[in-house]
C-alpha cells in the first residue's frame, strides 16, 4: 500500500472550545477573587479599627450552608452530563443538565432568602456594599453558567452530541466547577468566618 | 496531514477560513457582503487585525494630542488648570491620557497585529474563534466611544474639585467603557492565546513557537491575571457610585477611584503592555538580517520571565496602606529584576545581527531601526523602573512613574510600526513605505527620549512627591523638553497612522519597498 493514499490523521489538538473555555474562566476566577480579596482586606481593616463588621446575628449560616450542600450537588451532577455527552448517552445528558440547572436556580431562590433575611441596604456601610458586590456577581456568574448550560442542551435536543457539542458541554461543566469554587470562597468568607 | 499543512481542528475555524479564502464561484462572489458591511461580519482574524491597528493608530493622534496640550500647561505658558477649564477637567484629561494610552491605543495595537500574524505563524486557517474576535473588536470600540464621550461629558475616574449630579452619572459610563474595554481586550487575548495552544501544528512546540507568537501567548495570560482585577475593582466601585451617595470606594467628588485603578498604569503591570514588543523585536531583527537565533528555547524563557515580572493584580495599594506594599522585597525585586530579561533579550538581537548578513540596507531597514529603537525605550523604562524602587533615592511618586510609562507606551507605539512593515502581508494592507517608517520610528524614538529622560531627571528636582506634575519650580527647561517630546510622539504616532491609512490605498508592493 502507497503511504500517500492513507487518510489524514486526525489533529492531536482538538479541544479548542475547551481550552479557550478553560482560558476564559481563568480570567473569571481571578476578577472574582479580586472582589474577595477586597472584601477580606476591608474587614481586616475594620477590625483592626475596632469597628463592628456586620451586625450580630445578621448573617445567618443555615441557608448558606443549603447552598454549598447543594452546589457540590450540581457539581456531580454536572459532571454526569460531561460524561454522558462523551457517550452519547442523550437521556441521561438531558436529565442531568436538566437537574444541573434546577440547581442552579435553586442556589438563586436562597440568595433572595438571604437577602430578604439579612435586610442590608447597599448604602449602609463598606460592609454591607462589599456583601453585595461579592454575591451579586456570584450570582451574574452562577447565572452565565446556567446559560451555558442551557444552550448545550437546547442544541443537543436538535441532535446528537457529536464531538463539537461534546467539548461545549465539557467546556460549561469547566466554568460551572469554577463557580462552585468561587461559591466555597463565598461560603468560608461571608458566612463561616463573617 | 504533513507537518507543512494547516492543523485546523475547529470546525469553526475552518469555517471562519473559508471566510478568508478567495470566492470560487461566482455564487460566493455575488453573496459577498459589501465593503461597508463587511467589517461587522467578517470572520477572517486578518481583517479584524486590521480594524484595530487602524482604529488604535487613530486613537494614538487624539491621546497623543492630549499628551501635548498637557505637557504645554506645564511650561508655565498657561496654567494646567486654566488651559482645560478647571481642576476636574485638568484631572479628567490627565487621567484619560494615561488610561487611554494603554487601553485604546497600545494593548489594542498589539492585539490587532497579533490577530493578523499568529494563525500564520502557527499554521492555522484563522484565529480558534474568529466570531468571539470580531465582538472584541466592536465592543472595545463601543467601550471607547463610551469612554472618551463621558470623558468630555464631565465623567472620567474621580475628580478632584466636586461633581454635579451630572457629572457623577458620566463618571458612572466612564467606568462601564472602562470595564467594556478590558472585556474585549480580554477576549482578543482569549482568541490569540486558544490559537497558540490548540492550533499549531502538529509537531510545533510550545518551546519552538515563533517569538511574536509565544510572546503574545505570554502576554495573553498575563493580561488575564492582571486585567480582572481591575474588572473586580471597577465592579467595587460602580455598585458604591450607585448606592447614592458613595461610601467610600466611588466617590465621585474626590480622586478615590483613580488611586484604585493606577496600579495598572504603573510598574509592574504597566509592562503588560510590552510583553508582545520583544517577540515584535526578536523577529523583525531576524528577518532583516536574514538569521535565526541559535538558542531559540533561551529567547521563549526570557520572554516568558520578563511575562512574570508583568503580571501586577497584586500590586493594587489603594486597600493596604501604599508604603506597606512598596517597601516590600516582592515590589523591590520586582522592579529590579524586569531590566534582566530586557538586557538578555538585546543580546539575543544582538546575536542574531552578528550571525546575519550586515549590509548597511539591511542595518538601516525600517524593522531594525524600530526593534532597536523599541528595545532602547523599553530598557530605558526598565532602568528607570528599577531606579524607582529604590527607597533611597526618593523617586516612587514622583514623575518617574511616568517615564515608565512613556518608555512602555512609546516602545508599543514603535512595535506597531514594525508590525506593520513587517506583517503588511498579513494585515492586509500595502508595505509602509520607507520613508514614513523611518520618519515615525525616529519621531517616536526621540520624543519617548525625551519624555523619559524629562520625567526621570524632573522626578530627582521635586522636593515633594508630586505625581501630577503640578510643582513646576527647578525644572522648567526639563518641562521644555517634556513639551517637545510630546509634540514629537505626536508627529510620530500622525505619521503611523497616515502611512497605515495610505498602505491601505495602495495595496501593490512596490519594487523599492520590497527591500
Amino acid at each position: 500500500m502507497r503511504t500517500t493514499a492513507l487518510p489524514a490523521a486526525e489533529a492531536t489538538r482538538p479541544r479548542t472550545v475547551v481550552v479557550g473555555a478553560l482560558l476564559a474562566t481563568g480570567a473569571v476566577f481571578m476578577a472574582f477573587a479580586a472582589l474577595v480579596a477586597v472584601y477580606v482586606q476591608q474587614r481586616q481593616l475594620a477590625r483592626a479599627t475596632g469597628q463592628e463588621w456586620f451586625p450580630e446575628g445578621s448573617v445567618e449560616l443555615g441557608p448558606a450552608g443549603m447552598m454549598m450542600m447543594t452546589l457540590v450537588l450540581s457539581m456531580v451532577t454536572v459532571q454526569w452530563a460531561v460524561q454522558a455527552a462523551r457517550d452519547e448517552d442523550r437521556p441521561h445528558g438531558f436529565i442531568a443538565l436538566g437537574v444541573t440547572l434546577m440547581f442552579g436556580a435553586a442556589v438563586i431562590n436562597q440568595f433572595w432568602f438571604v437577602y430578604t433575611d439579612t435586610a442590608f441596604a447597599i448604602d449602609g456601610g463598606r460592609a454591607e456594599l462589599l456583601f453585595y458586590a461579592v454575591t451579586g456577581s456570584f450570582i451574574a456568574m452562577l447565572i452565565s453558567g446556567m446559560a451555558m448550560l442551557a444552550v448545550t442542551t437546547i442544541r443537543s435536543l436538535m441532535g446528537p452530541f457529536g464531538r463539537d457539542l461534546a467539548h461545549g458541554v465539557q467546556a460549561a461543566g469547566a466554568y460551572w466547577h469554577m463557580c462552585v469554587l468561587c461559591y466555597f470562597l463565598v461560603w468560608y468568607v461571608i458566612f463561616i468566618t463573617k | 496531514m504533513t507537518l507543512t499543512e494547516p492543523a485546523i481542528a475547529d470546525s469553526e475555524a475552518a469555517s471562519g477560513a473559508g471566510g478568508a479564502a478567495a470566492p470560487e464561484s461566482s455564487d460566493e462572489v455575488a453573496a459577498a457582503p459589501s465593503i461597508l458591511a463587511q467589517p461587522f461580519v467578517t470572520s477572517d482574524a486578518a481583517e479584524v487585525g486590521r480594524l484595530f491597528v487602524l482604529t488604535s493608530l487613530l486613537l494614538a493622534v487624539g491621546t497623543s494630542v492630549i499628551g501635548v496640550l498637557l505637557s504645554l500647561g506645564r511650561t508655565e505658558a498657561v496654567a494646567p488648570w486654566d488651559l482645560f477649564g478647571g481642576f476636574n477637567a485638568y484631572f479628567r484629561m490627565w487621567t484619560l491620557y494615561r488610561m487611554s494610552f494603554m487601553l485604546l491605543v497600545v494593548m489594542p495595537l498589539l492585539l490587532g497585529v497579533a490577530l493578523a500574524v499568529v494563525p500564520s505563524q502557527v499554521g492555522a486557517g484563522n484565529v480558534a474563534f474568529p466570531r468571539a474576535a470580531l465582538a472584541s473588536f466592536w465592543s472595545w470600540l463601543i467601550g471607547a466611544v463610551i469612554i472618551v464621550v463621558s470623558v468630555f461629558a464631565g465623567g472620567g475616574w474621580g475628580a478632584i474639585d466636586g461633581v454635579t449630579g451630572n457629572e457623577s452619572d458620566a463618571m458612572a459610563l466612564t467606568l462601564l467603557g472602562t470595564g467594556m474595554v478590558m472585556v474585549a481586550l480580554l477576549l482578543g487575548a482569549v482568541t490569540v492565546a486558544t490559537t497558540v495552544i490548540s492550533l499549531r501544528q502538529t509537531g510545533m512546540s510550545l518551546l519552538y513557537v515563533p517569538p511574536f507568537s509565544w510572546s503574545m501567548l505570554v502576554a495573553a495570560a498575563v493580561w488575564l491575571f492582571t486585567l480582572p482585577v481591575a474588572v473586580a475593582n471597577l465592579v467595587v466601585i460602580y455598585a458604591d457610585l450607585r448606592g447614592r451617595p458613595a461610601i467610600a470606594f466611588g466617590r465621585a467628588e474626590s480622586p478615590d477611584v483613580w488611586l484604585q485603578l493606577d496600579w495598572l498604569v504603573e510598574q509592574p503591570a504597566v509592562y503588560i503592555m510590552a510583553v508582545p514588543v520583544l517577540g515584535i523585536a526578536v523577529e523583525a531583527v531576524g528577518a532583516t538580517v536574514g538569521a535565526r537565533s541559535s538558542r531559540p528555547e533561551a529567547i521563549t524563557v526570557i520572554v516568558g520571565l520578563f511575562g512574570l515580572l508583568a503580571v501586577g493584580g497584586w500590586s493594587q495599594d489603594y486597600f493596604t496602606a501604599p508604603q506597606d506594599l512598596r517597601d516590600g522585597l516582592v515590589y523591590v525585586a520586582f522592579g529590579l529584576a524586569a531590566v534582566l530579561p530586557l538586557v538578555a533579550l538585546a543580546g539575543g538581537a544582538a546575536e542574531l545581527v552578528l550571525r546575519g548578513t550586515k549590509t548597511l540596507d539591511r542595518l538601516l531597514d525600517v524593522r531594525m531601526l524600530g526593534a532597536g529603537a523599541a528595545l532602547k525605550l523599553l530598557g530605558a523604562a526598565a532602568l528607570v523602573g528599577a531606579l524607582r524602587v529604590i527607597e533611597p533615592l526618593d523617586l516612587l511618586e514622583t514623575t518617574a512613574t511616568w517615564a515608565v510609562f512613556h518608555g512602555v507606551v512609546v516602545a508599543g507605539l514603535i512595535a506597531g510600526v514594525v508590525g506593520l512593515r513587517n506583517w503588511s502581508h498579513e494585515l492586509l494592507i500595502g508595505p509602509l513605505s520607507v520613508v514614513v517608517g523611518r520618519g515615525a520610528v525616529a519621531l517616536l524614538l526621540g520624543g519617548g527620549g525625551l519624555l523619559v529622560l524629562s520625567d526621570l531627571i524632573s522626578g530627582f528636582l521635586v522636593d515633594a512627591p508630586d505625581l501630577m506634575a503640578l510643582s513646576l519650580d527647578g525644572s522648567a527647561v526639563l518641562n521644555v523638553l517634556a513639551f517637545v517630546g510630546s509634540i514629537l510622539v505626536a508627529a510620530g504616532a500622525a505619521a503611523a497612522a497616515l502611512g497605515a491609512v495610505s498602505a491601505l490605498r495602495t495595496p501593490v508592493m512596490t519594487e523599492g519597498d520590497a527591500t
